[in-house]
């Protein structure tokens, strides 16, 4: 039997799902690289979705155009976060430095600072309130095939998304810096003794990881009508769920573990109330956790 | 820029105050106390709230309506913190110049300080505490909201008289949403309507698409958004997005200019009462927004248009108490006889018993982005 509406929860869930994804790749790429994890990313986020605005305020120029400020501003604060909460705790280049515990706590905190310092800055710049988008830049033009309504973001969001899996599986697997992002993340100590230039390969990562992060939000924002300082943090915990289900360092895990609870929350609401739909997800992660300690896609020794 | 305006629409009505002062120096001065979250998460509405009440104040010393007598408001920020509306309710009751307290903002921050002012025995007017059970503590409470108990069931019946019969409910997962979906079901279902069904949703919550997806297959007749309007502009945009076509009913909550700017044509059509019109041909409004306006250069609302009632209200009650040689009691009784009072928020009358404020509420519908009065005989 066709259930229309039981096949337009499957979409609400998949799209759902697509948008922690978004997320969660850029959240998985600096995890796997430095393991640490980056606090910092929702802001990243929330810091992407105003840029675009703002361009849109002033500019209004075309979405692709908006999209490519989006990205260099991406950019430019991943090199900034990379300088001010990460690189000062990582002076010293020996061994034992680089694998202690007490630096990789000690940058978790300086994230978590950069995160708050920038939320209340543009809560006290633009107000904690959400902002007005242009109707013409929503990406919620309502597109019918039979019963099924998709909206276009849906399909925005799953291009970029499987654009984003695919170029960044040829850049890690096909070019000389993904090698080198690769060699870092697998072995730190073996990439400095093979000569690679770890602090540009960092710094590298951070402007790849945060750049998506800033389209993410930027075009989550536009699909879902909601621009707003603190929106970095839901999306943010949900990332950091995928992540953790999909074993913290593989990023088609965390893509596949993302689209999954996008899916299982939304069939979920068919059959509780929606406020329990949370619940779902994070009963998913502690099964996850109970049977697979390394996540469903980790416990390999390469990270990325 | 705003804080700029603000702080001059500041000075300049101390400045007014100062004058009046000066005018009058061997006034006697009887005081009221405010209590209001001045700082803190909700400290928009304390701001909204000072504004209205300073208005408030400087029309009636101006007013002459009791010679030799000035009124002062004695402001205390309560943060929106139970354990500071009860210091601040001492600290008021202490002060025997203070013969009635307005606030609190919260229903929680309320009855804390209320608990104190029931022993101490010093007349409380909430401008928008609308718990059911605030008023219950003592026959010193009052209040100048209408609590979900009449408006749900007064949306249920505009609902109904447009053939609506099957209603869904969407409401925030809070004390409020859930008082606010359970007394409009009440209403509908005692009008003969049914309730498809009732979705709950947790705060922060910006995609409804699952739960727009479950209403849509209940095929209800009409939606009633139990919502406030960050959550509400999300859900008519997407609700519109995936084609449902139901009328949409929501509650006064969602009376926001903003909402129509975040939802832009997908508001259109929203049917909702308020109990304060912005954009109210009536001279008593007019003035007020005109007013607020000028001293303030921002617009008001309805808690602002509240808090400005409350104010009122209570000066009213200082008149009819004795004015110079009013005391709490007096003013206490002078409250309870409240009757037919003509504020902005609509004529207000507290129910001799209960205490519990009646208000005439207007009925809105979003049309060409603006919520335009309907007339109440039709929807």
């Amino acid at each position: 039997m066709f259930d229309a509406f039981f096949f337009q929860q499957v979409i609400n869930g998949l799209s759902q799902g697509l948008v922690y994804a978004l997320m969660a790749i850029g959240f998985t790429l600096i995890f796997g690289v430095l393991n640490v994890v980056n606090f910092a990313h929702g802001e990243l986020y929330m810091l992407g979705a105003f840029a675009g605005l703002l361009v849109i305020q002033a500019f209004a120029p075309p979405l692709f155009v908006v999209l490519l400020l989006v990205v260099a501003v991406g950019l430019v604060s991943g090199v900034l976060l990379e300088r001010i909460a990460f690189r000062p705790l990582r002076r010293f280049a020996d061994e034992a430095s680089l694998k202690s515990k007490a630096i990789r706590e000690a940058t978790l905190l300086s994230s978590l600072a950069i995160s708050i310092v920038v939320r209340e800055l543009v809560s006290n710049l633009f107000g904690s309130n959400m902002q007005t988008i242009p109707q013409q830049y929503l990406l919620m033009t309502p597109i019918t095939l039979g019963p099924l309504t998709f909206a276009s973001g849906q399909f925005v969001i799953f291009g970029f998304a499987l654009a984003m899996l695919l170029a960044l599986q040829w850049f890690l697997f096909y070019t000389r810096s993904g090698l080198s992002v690769r060699a870092v993340a697998s072995n730190l100590t073996g990439a400095l003794h093979v000569g690679i230039d770890i602090q540009r390969t960092i710094v590298l990562t951070f402007m790849l990881g945060a750049a998506l992060g800033a389209v993410s939000g930027f075009l989550v924002g536009l699909y879902t009508g909601n621009i707003f300082p603190a929106m970095g943090f839901g999306a943010g915990i949900k990332a950091f769920v995928a992540m953790v289900m999909g074993g913290l360092n593989s990023i088609p895990g965390a893509i596949v573990c993302a689209l999954i609870l996008g899916l299982s929350e939304s069939i979920a609401t068919e059959y509780i109330p929606q406020g329990w739909a949370d619940l779902i997800s994070y009963g998913l992660l502690l099964l996850t956790l109970l049977f697979f300690p390394n996540g469903i896609f980790g416990g390999r020794r390469e990270r990325v | 820029m705003n804080n700029i305006w603000f702080q001059g629409g500041r000075a300049a009505l101390l400045s007014l105050a100062l004058a009046a002062g000066w005018a009058a120096a061997a006034d006697k001065v009887v005081s009221i106390g405010y209590q209001a979250p001045l700082t803190g998460e909700y400290a928009q509405y304390g701001t909204l709230f000072r504004n209205s009440a300073n208005q408030a104040v400087a029309e009636f010393n101006q007013s002459h309506r009791l010679p030799g007598v000035r009124v002062e408001v004695k402001f205390e920020d309560s943060k929106g913190d139970a354990k500071e509306g009860v210091n601040i309710a001492r600290k008021f009751s202490d002060d025997r110049s203070i013969v009635g307290v307005i606030g609190d903002f919260s229903s929680t921050v309320s009855i804390a300080a209320g608990k104190v002012y029931a022993e101490t025995h010093v007349p409380q007017l909430s401008q928008t505490a609308s718990h059911p059970d605030f008023v219950k503590i003592s026959p010193w409470q009052f209040r100048n909201i209408t609590t979900m108990a009449y408006e749900g069931p007064y949306t249920a019946n505009w609902v109904h008289d447009t053939g609506a019969k099957r209603a869904a409910i969407v409401a925030i997962q809070n004390d409020w949403g859930q008082s606010a979906a359970q007394e409009f079901a009440h209403g509908f279902t005692a009008d003969g309507g049914q309730v498809v069904t009732t979705e709950f949703f947790n705060p922060g919550t910006r995609d409804f698409r699952a739960i727009i997806t479950k209403i849509a297959r209940q095929k209800p007749d009409v939606i009633y958004l139990a919502q406030f309007y960050e959550d509400g502009a999300a859900f008519l945009q997407q609700i519109r997005q995936l084609g449902v076509k139901a009328p949409l009913f929501g509650a006064s909550s969602l009376d926001e200019q903003k909402l129509i700017q975040l939802a832009g044509p997908a508001a259109e059509g929203l049917r909702l009462p308020t109990s304060f019109d912005l954009n109210s041909q009536v001279p008593n409004v007019k003035h007020y927004v005109e007013q607020y306006r000028a001293l303030y250069h921002t617009e008001p609302n309805q808690f602002a248009a509240q808090a400005y009632d409350a104010t009122n209200i209570l000066l009213d009650a200082i008149v009819k108490g004795g004015g110079a040689g009013a005391t709490r009691q007096s003013v206490r009784d002078a409250l309870a006889a409240t009757k037919d009072f003509p504020g902005v928020t609509g004529i207000t009358t507290f129910d001799p018993v209960t205490r519990e404020p009646t208000k005439s509420q207007t009925r809105l519908v979003v049309q060409n982005g603006q919520f335009v009065p309907v007339a109440s005989t039709k929807a």
